[in-house]
């Protein structure tokens, strides 16, 4: 006997969209009346209204564009290059850009991110995200220091997609930091968000402004570490996530 | 503008130590006038080539032109063109220590703009005196323009009878992008085939920190290392591989962070011998 697949309609079920493109979708396809020029139009709809969230940061970074590309422009003169020459001459705005790229964690909120994936699961046991590649900027010398990160908690019955401990890791990272700092900030984040039973946050980086500069060190790494809750009090839960994260 | 300043600052830093054994260095110094006309007059001249500093006020500091001595100065000895890449080596300081001096404040104000700018607070503890710590910072990965090659190497040049590959390899560089003021880390791999003169090891690395510690494209780089040697040494051939991280493709953009980017100029026998090259290769890998 032919079975025929059975479709779910249900816009619930749907986790990743909740069902809201498929019903402009069934719309269409239900009311001839329509065109498939009213069917973009009501797609593009949703693409605007969800830009202009984030509109109101990008028009602060561009009004402030211009401010930090005269700065460098000021630089690149006092340093004694010739701000003429064909190499240098749109290296003003390209630098004030990546700068705000670098420092983009301002304008971001971990609650932003974290709101939709915090999922209930009956989960007790060590979660650990690991080698998170990381890149800062040192706040004392505005030089770049990068390395990974290993997060770990220990779930209070809620657990958080994975992803977004990576993404806590760049809204903290983009900014001008002390390693220190960095650290703190992102177990602190974890733990406010999940209420878990604990939180490990060790970061190993190396700091440019001691490896190109200064006492010119290459080979030096920093670890920081930040322990909450039971990685912090109870010495075999530390230890579980040391062993499993520094090889 | 830019051929008075040359010829004034020659002027004031004769080239005493220049040993008999190296001539030719004297007859193209002699000539550079004359080339940097031509080049400024066509425009071709790269600025970090002649690395001239375009200060319409001048600074406080600096001397009036000198009489110049270009009326006396002889025919151009060599063709413009080689002459446009080989007066690399011989450029001149566009700053000085003093310079740096003066420089900082101005530099640590512009720091502060862009720190407001970001949206940060300069007065916040951490950041009070960031502006004159990034400063100095700045002015120390570019201090390559502090420094002139031939102060460098004058004193290391030994007649040798030797004439096998001599490489001098993972050279640790650091530089500057001078597209996104932005690191860039990795190593050069410097070989050469001497032909009786051979330079004090160190020596090549210190050309590599003059040339790298700039506002640098990778590519000019990598040429400006093995011009330099070549000019210095007459060898029978050079050859520079550099393989650097761009942090300018990690950090942002593209954000690839594996990737590396490697070049090299062969120069001499390395360019035209596919054995004397393969050798040079095959060492720096292993």
């Amino acid at each position: 006997m032919p079975s025929r697949p059975v479709i779910n309609k249900d816009p619930i079920m749907n986790g990743h969209c909740n069902g809201k493109i498929s019903n402009t979708v069934e719309d269409y396809n239900r009311n001839e009346k329509k065109c498939f020029g009213d069917l973009a139009v009501e797609m593009k709809k949703s693409a605007v209204i969800c830009e202009k969230e984030f509109s109101r940061k990008k028009t602060e970074d561009e009004s402030r564009l211009p401010a930090i590309e005269a700065a460098y422009s000021i630089i690149l003169r006092e340093l004694g290059e010739d701000t003429d020459r064909q190499g240098l001459l749109r290296t003003p705005l390209r630098a004030a850009k990546a700068m705000q790229f670098l420092t983009k964690g301002y304008h971001e909120n971990v609650n932003d991110i974290l709101n939709d994936a915090i999922f209930d699961e009956d989960h007790d046991e060590m979660v650990i995200v690991k080698d998170i590649d990381m890149f800062s900027l040192c706040e004392h010398h505005l030089v770049p220091f990068f390395g990974k990160v290993h997060i770990g908690y220990l779930p209070n019955q809620k657990v958080v997609g994975l992803s977004k401990l990576a993404r806590i890791v760049e809204i903290f990272s983009r900014r001008l930091q002390v390693q220190e700092r960095l650290t703190k900030q992102i177990a602190t984040a974890v733990s406010e968000a999940l209420q878990p039973k604990g939180v490990a946050v060790v970061i190993e980086a190396a700091h440019m402004c001691m490896v190109m500069r200064g006492v010119q060190k290459i080979n030096t790494r920093t670890v920081t570490s930040t322990m909450l809750g039971l990685c912090r009090e109870d010495p075999k839960t530390r230890e579980e996530f040391l062993s499993l994260t520094m090889r | 503008m830019s051929p008075d300043a040359c010829v004034r600052t020659r002027s004031e830093n004769p080239s005493p130590k220049l040993t008999p054994q190296v001539p030719s260095l004297c007859a193209m110094e002699r000539a550079l006038p004359t080339q940097q006309k031509d080049a400024e007059a066509t425009g071709e001249l790269n600025g970090l080539f002649d690395a001239m500093m375009r200060k319409p006020g001048g600074r406080p500091g600096q001397a009036p032109p000198a009489e110049t001595p270009a009326e006396s100065i002889p025919q151009q000895t060599s063709s413009s063109s080689s002459c446009s890449v080989t007066e690399s080596w011989r450029e001149d300081r566009t700053r000085s220590v003093e310079d740096n001096e003066m420089s900082l404040p101005s530099l640590a104000t512009a720091y502060t703009s862009i720190l407001r700018g970001l949206g940060e607070d300069p007065q916040r503890q951490g950041l009070l005196k960031t502006p004159r710590r990034a400063a100095t910072a700045m002015q120390f990965f570019t201090k390559g323009y502090q420094e002139k090659i031939i102060d460098v190497m004058n004193d290391a040049i030994f007649d040798e009878d030797h004439d096998e590959m001599v490489i001098v390899k993972d050279i640790d560089m650091f530089s500057m992008c001078e597209h996104h003021l932005v690191p860039i880390f990795g190593r050069v791999h410097i070989g050469y085939l001497p032909d009786k003169r051979v330079l004090g090891l160190s020596k090549l690395a210190r050309i590599v920190e003059i040339y790298s510690r700039r506002l640098q494209v990778q590519e000019r780089l990598t040429k400006q290392i093995a011009v330099a040697i070549t000019e210095a040494l007459k060898p029978a051939g050079v050859g520079v591989v550099i393989e650097a991280t761009h942090m300018c493709m990690v950090m942002r953009g593209v954000q690839k962070m594996n990737s590396k980017t490697v070049t090299s100029t062969m120069l001499g026998v390395f360019r035209e011998d596919p054995k004397t090259r393969d050798e040079f290769l095959t060492l720096i890998r292993g």
